[in-house]
C-alpha cells in the first residue's frame, strides 16, 4: 500500500507539471461552465449541458490520460526503473488506476456546483462517474500496453474516447446513432447523467464493458507486460 | 556457486527471433569487486543486465545473490540498483521529486537524499527540473537514485558514455568509494581504457560468447607478451617496431644520422587484446 501510495503522490505531481494532463481533465468541466453561464438567460441550460458534458468527461478524459502516462512511462523508461526498484507491475497499474478515478472524479465535482442538485441525484451522478470513469481507464490501459510510445497510443486513444464521449450527443440528432448509443456505456450513463435512475440495463451494458475489458487487460498484461 | 559470487551465469542463451544474441555465456562475479563486461556496441551487454535485474527470460542458469533471475522479486531489488542506458528519469519533477519517490519505494529517510546527491556532486539542485539537467547531471541523478538504498550490487550500463572528461572522472572516484563501501558493482563498457582502470575482472564479451575472462592486467600480459615502439622519423615516416634487443640497433642508428623525432613506448591494452581474441575493434 505504501508503493502505491507513493506513486500517487509521484503522479499527482507529474500531472501539475502536465500541461496537456491538465487540459483534458478540466476541458469539459469548463466548456460546460462557459455555455451554462453564455446561455444563462435560457431555462434549464444546465439540464441540457451537464449531462452532455459530464458523459464526455467520464468517457474521454480518464482514456486519454490513462493511456497517456502508461505509455509515456514505457517510452522513457521510467516504468522499467520502477519496477527494477522492486515495484510490481500490479501495483503500478492500480497506482494508475486509482489516480486516473480520483483526478475525474475531483475535477467531474465541478458539474454538481454548476446547478442545483438534490443529494440522491448527485449520489447517482457520482456512481455513474465512477462507473464510467473506470470503464475508460481500462480501455486506456489496455491502449497503453499494446502501445509503444505515447504518439501511436494518441493514435488511438483519441479517435476511440471521441467515439464513446460524442455518440450519446450525436444519438440526439439520429436515430440509428441514438439506437447504438445505447449499447455503449457512456450512452447508458448519459441517461443517469440527466437524472434518471441506475436501470439493470444501464448496470448490464456498463459492467459487460468493465468485464470485457478486464478481461482484455489481463489478456494484454500476461502477453506484453509493461514492455 | 561460491560462497562470495554475487552474480553466477551458466551456459546462458538467448534469441530474438532468427538471432541468437547470447550463446551459452558463463562467468561469476564476486562480492566486492567491479566486474566489467567489454564488448563493442550490440554485443550482448545490455541484454545480459536486463536479464541479470530479471527483466527479459533466457536459456541456461542466471543467478543473482543465489536467486534466479526469473523468480527476482522485491527482496533482491531492494538489495540492487542500476544505472541503465536510458536514465529513466522523470523529467517534469525535480531532482528531490525523483529520489523522494525511490525513497518512499525503497522506505528510506528522506535525509538520504541530500546524502546521495552530495555523493554524487549534485548538491543544490534538489529543486532543480529534471528536464533542465545535462546529460552528465542526469547521469549522476540516475546514479544517486541507484545508490539511494545503499544497495550491495550496482549495475552501471555505459555509465560515462557521452560524458565529458571531467564528469567520468568524478564517475570513477564514486564508484571506487563504493567498492570502499563494500559494494559489488557489474559494470557495461566499451571503453577499454575505463575498464582497465577501474575493473578488478573484466569479460571480454564477443558475438554472443566469452572469449576471455580475468584481471584487465594478467589479460594484458598474456595476449601483448611485447610492448611496440612508435617511431616518427624527421622526414615524417612512421614506423612501428617491436620493444627488443634486435631493434636497439635500428633505433640507434636513426639517433646518429639524428633522423628521430619521436619515439614513444605502446602499451599492451585491453583493445589490442580484443582484437587478438576476435579479429575485431573493441570500441567499433
Amino acid at each position: 500500500m505504501k508503493t502505491i501510495c507513493a506513486l500517487l503522490i509521484k503522479q499527482c505531481k507529474d500531472s501539475l507539471h502536465n500541461l496537456p494532463s491538465l487540459m483534458i481533465l478540466i476541458i469539459y468541466p469548463v466548456v460546460a461552465f462557459i455555455m451554462i453561464t453564455a446561455m444563462q438567460d435560457e431555462e434549464n441550460m444546465g439540464d441540457i449541458f451537464i449531462p452532455m458534458f459530464a458523459a464526455m468527461h467520464c468517457s474521454f478524459a480518464p482514456l486519454v490520460i490513462s493511456s497517456n502516462i502508461l505509455s509515456e512511462e514505457k517510452e522513457k523508461g521510467t516504468l522499467r526503473s520502477l519496477v527494477m526498484a522492486g515495484v510490481s507491475r500490479i501495483q503500478y497499474l492500480l497506482s494508475l488506476f486509482w489516480f486516473v478515478l480520483i483526478a475525474v472524479m475531483l475535477t467531474a465535482s465541478a458539474f454538481l456546483l454548476m446547478k442545483p442538485v438534490t443529494a440522491s441525484y448527485a449520489g447517482n451522478f457520482a456512481c455513474a462517474m465512477l462507473l464510467g470513469s473506470a470503464v475508460s481507464a481500462v480501455i486506456g490501459m489496455c491502449i497503453g500496453l499494446h502501445s509503444k510510445n505515447v504518439t501511436a497510443a494518441n493514435g488511438i486513444a483519441v479517435p476511440v474516447g471521441l467515439v464513446f464521449a460524442l455518440l450519446p450527443m450525436l444519438g440526439q440528432f439520429n436515430s440509428s446513432l441514438s439506437k447504438a448509443a445505447e449499447f455503449t456505456y457512456s450512452g447508458q450513463l448519459r441517461t443517469v447523467f440527466e437524472g434518471g435512475c441506475f436501470t439493470a440495463q444501464t448496470w448490464l451494458v456498463s459492467v459487460a464493458y468493465l468485464a470485457a475489458l478486464s478481461f482484455l487487460l489481463v489478456i494484454l498484461f500476461r502477453r506484453k507486460g509493461l514492455e | 556457486m561460491t560462497d562470495s559470487s554475487v552474480i553466477r551465469l551458466r551456459e546462458v542463451t538467448r534469441s530474438f527471433g532468427e538471432k541468437q544474441v547470447l550463446k551459452g555465456v558463463s562467468f561469476e562475479v564476486s562480492k566486492g569487486e567491479i566486474f566489467g563486461l567489454l564488448g563493442p556496441s550490440g554485443a550482448g551487454k545490455t541484454t545480459i543486465i536486463n536479464i541479470l535485474t530479471g527483466q527479459l527470460s533466457c536459456g541456461g542458469s542466471a543467478e543473482i545473490f543465489g536467486v534466479s533471475c526469473g523468480k527476482i522479486g522485491r527482496e533482491v531489488y531492494r538489495r540492487t540498483g542500476a544505472v541503465l542506458d536510458n536514465c529513466g528519469l522523470y523529467d517534469r519533477l525535480s531532482c528531490a521529486d525523483n529520489l523522494r519517490l525511490h525513497a518512499r519505494i525503497h522506505h528510506v529517510s528522506f535525509s538520504r537524499i541530500q546524502e546521495a546527491l552530495t555523493q554524487v556532486g549534485l548538491e543544490g539542485c534538489e529543486g532543480k527540473k529534471v528536464k533542465a539537467l545535462s546529460k552528465g547531471m542526469r547521469q549522476r541523478l540516475a546514479l544517486a537514485r541507484a545508490i539511494l538504498h545503499s544497495p550491495e550490487l550496482l549495475f552501471l550500463d555505459e555509465p560515462t558514455s557521452g560524458l565529458d572528461p571531467a564528469t567520468a572522472a568524478e564517475i570513477h572516484a564514486l564508484m571506487n568509494s563504493l567498492r570502499k563501501s563494500g559494494a559489488t558493482i557489474f559494470l557495461t563498457t566499451h571503453n577499454m581504457d575505463e575498464a582497465y582502470r577501474m575493473c578488478d575482472r573484466i569479460a571480454l564479451l564477443s558475438e554472443g560468447d566469452i572469449a576471455e575472462c580475468g584481471e584487465p592486467a594478467e589479460l594484458c600480459r598474456k595476449y601483448c607478451s611485447n610492448s611496440e615502439l612508435s617511431i616518427v622519423t624527421t622526414d615524417e615516416h612512421k614506423l612501428s617496431l617491436e620493444n627488443a634487443p634486435e631493434n636497439a640497433e635500428a633505433i640507434a642508428g636513426l639517433i646518429r644520422e639524428g633522423k628521430l623525432k619521436s619515439i614513444h613506448s605502446s602499451e599492451p591494452d585491453l583493445g589490442t587484446v580484443f582484437l587478438r581474441l576476435t579479429g575485431k575493434e573493441l570500441d567499433k
